[in-house]
């Protein structure tokens, strides 16, 4: 079954599913959401530019649902319509059609209580004032939820406690280390400790360690009492994969795949690179006695060790019938690595998929 | 719609949101309505509060800003001062209010500051915020349209009153002019034209928010209002022309009301018209205003463009 069946028969199935029972159930409903970005006095425009604009088409169709309690990723190239939709649920772009219900709430009829269980957490750099301090800062967001100052004193002692931030509570933001920043964005968006949270690349520019502790919080956050919903757009594919229950990936405003991060490999290619170690017995030797049963051989000499590499079905016999024959003939298996597919191949993939059809499409 | 009981669930807790559940249900809806009411209020005023805060510690991490507008304030009255002795006596139109040609300026110019306050504060605090990326997060918080308005003006307003008291207490303190009349009427006067004048603030605003620069409103008002509202010199002495525009200014009427409670010395009875006259521009912008500003923000949703500028 392919990406795009599977994509087809999801959104087939959220069509014809009961809206209200599904927004019960679910924190964040995405219904046949589309994005069409207008252009502000086109005829004008245009009659200046003499040229023909075409309003942006920045999601096609999206439907998904994120249940209570789960972190569903969003990956996808640049310009696949990621923030869009972030920005979407989170009230701030109104889609063109569609609709988006976060706990049962309408995203355009009632804002202000999608608002008050969202929080959202931007990769944009430039959300805060430069001339407060972190503290500051916090304190006026956490004023704008209606939170009272001694409690939302409690609460930003807390999260300053969470992300290791407590020595520069005092510090101006502007002054603050762009990693630094970024994990303002993450406190700012749990200050309500709200049920839904949106975060847009959580651990971009943070270092190893600080990207390993974000991850930990963002665990923590769905294993809580009260666990909190959470949809997780980044380029990092290993910390969507670590991360996510389930990944759409998102390329052309459309979505390509939705599952597992298992799922989507196996969609892709269920196929692994395997690569053995060995000594013991020479090149040629090696060929003749794997090549008419092994796909895509490839023999590269290291000194006294040949590393032989092909392609299997994941978990079908061939290793094991290249071992025994390697075994069989004296050879010594000194290591075995396995080359899996990664949720970049799967983009890579959609990408190569949707660049043939654009040059198809461009020949027609 | 926020219901009363959400509102204490997600502000005081559970505890208060059950506390009258056991009452009849018309007093509980009673109570629940004026426990709504209450709530809405509380959150407004904290979020106001919220914001003053935030803009009083961005002003004071510009410490000579401040400085330097209250000693630009100084140099402006000590300058009307000497200026007033070359026109003193000589200004021709409504005479009692122009004796003193150096009053008759610095009240002018204190509510000008005023005014212009109401003219640019909100569509100021808007373009700040999209420059500084701000406008986004703000909006992301579940803030209604009114409060946001009031709260993000909020700042500016307090300023402009501190600077307009300033211009009037050094007037008083150190040039000898006296102010007659009863301070609560003029007090009533300026807050009902500072409101006329938001409302125009906030078309100011709609504009910004869909147009980023350019907005035609402050921009005409605010110039219209200095030359035509009689802050430099008598709106009689305009011409039947220029007296046609002079009397479409809402900052006309303010400023004609202050001066008349303030030098004149004159009272409720005689201000009647004057606050009529304000009442019914209020009743026929704010709506309008209000309007064009929820739509102004749809049409920035449904383009993407908040976070231009």
């Amino acid at each position: 079954m392919s990406a795009t069946a599977i994509a087809n028969d999801f959104t087939a199935f959220e069509v014809t599913d009961l809206a209200g029972a599904k927004a019960e159930r679910a924190a964040i409903s995405i219904n046949n959401v589309t994005k069409i970005y207008p252009i502000s006095f086109q005829r004008v425009r245009q009659a200046i530019q003499r040229k023909c604009l075409h309003p942006v088409e920045a999601l096609r169709g999206i439907s998904f649902d994120v249940p209570q309690g789960e972190i569903f990723g969003l990956i996808g190239p640049n310009g696949a319509g990621k923030t869009t939709l972030t920005k979407v649920i989170a009230t701030m772009v109104q889609p063109t059609s569609g609709t988006v219900s976060v706990l049962g709430y309408d995203s355009v009829f009632d804002e202000e209580e999608v608002r008050l269980q969202v929080g959202l957490a931007s990769a944009e750099e430039r959300s805060f004032y430069w001339r407060l301090s972190v503290r500051q800062n916090l304190m006026f967001f956490a004023r704008l939820y209606g939170m009272r100052d001694r409690e939302a004193r409690r609460r930003i002692t807390d999260l300053l406690e969470l992300f290791n931030m407590g020595e520069y509570e005092r510090r101006r933001f502007g002054e603050l280390s762009t990693g630094n920043k970024q994990r303002m964005s993450v406190m700012r968006a749990l200050i309500s400790d709200p049920p839904v949270l949106l975060l847009d690349e959580p651990t971009r520019s943070l270092d190893p360690v600080a990207a390993a502790t974000m991850r930990s919080v963002i665990r923590s956050l769905v294993q809580q009492d009260r666990p909190v919903s959470i949809l997780l757009t980044s380029h990092n594919l290993s910390e969507v994969e670590e991360l996510c229950s389930r990944v759409a990936i998102l390329s052309g405003g459309q979505i390509r795949g939705l599952g597992t991060p298992k799922d989507l490999k196996a969609i892709e290619k269920p196929t692994e690179r395997v690569h053995i170690t060995m000594r013991g017995l020479g090149a040629e030797e090696v060929e003749l006695l794997l090549l008419p049963h092994l796909d895509d051989l490839k023999l590269t000499i290291e000194g006294s060790e040949i590393i032989i590499s092909f392609t299997r079905l994941e978990r079908d016999d061939q290793l094991d019938l290249a071992l025994g024959r390697l075994h069989d003939h004296g050879a010594s298996i000194l290591a075995i690595d396995f080359e899996r597919t990664t949720l970049l191949d799967v983009i890579r993939g959609y990408q190569d998929n949707r660049e043939a059809q654009n040059r198809e499409d461009s020949r027609c | 719609m926020l219901t009363a009981d959400k509102l204490r669930n997600t502000y005081l807790g559970p505890k208060a949101a059950g506390s009258n559940s056991a009452t009849v249900a018309d007093e509980e809806r009673k109570a629940d309505v004026a426990a709504g009411a209450a709530m809405r209020t509380l959150l407004l005023v904290r979020r106001v509060r919220g914001f003053i805060s935030r803009d009083f510690s961005l002003a004071i991490s510009y410490r000579m800003d401040f400085f330097m507008r209250m000693l630009q304030t100084v140099i402006i009255v000590t300058a009307l001062f000497f200026i007033s002795h070359v026109f003193r006596g000589r200004v021709q139109g409504s005479p009692r209010q122009w004796d003193d040609p150096f009053a008759a300026w610095i009240t002018g110019f204190a509510l000008m500051s005023y005014f212009g306050c109401g003219f640019s504060s909100l569509a100021n605090a808007i373009r700040s915020e999209q420059l500084q990326g701000t406008l986004e997060n703000v909006l992301m918080s579940p803030i209604k349209v009114p409060t946001m308005i009031i709260a993000s003006t909020a700042w500016e307003f307090l300023q402009a009153s501190f600077f307009a008291f300033f211009y009037l207490f050094l007037g008083w303190c150190f040039f000898g002019v006296q102010y007659k009349g009863n301070l609560l009427l003029a007090l009533i006067v300026i807050v009902m034209t500072a409101l006329v004048l938001q409302c125009v603030g906030i078309l100011s605003a709609s504009f910004t928010l869909v147009f980023k620069r350019g907005d035609p409103f402050g921009a005409i008002l605010a110039t219209g209002s200095f030359i035509f509202s009689g802050v430099l010199f008598p709106t009689q002495s305009l011409g039947r022309t220029f007296s046609v525009i002079s009397c479409a200014l809402p900052t006309t009427y303010g400023l004609d009301g202050v001066r008349r409670v303030l030098i004149q010395g004159q009272g409720w009875g005689q201000l009647r018209g004057t606050l009529t006259t304000l009442t019914l521009f209020l009743i026929g912008l704010l709506p309008f205003a209000l309007a064009l500003f929820g739509g102004a923000l749809r049409r920035a949703k449904r383009e993407g463009s908040l976070v231009q500028y």
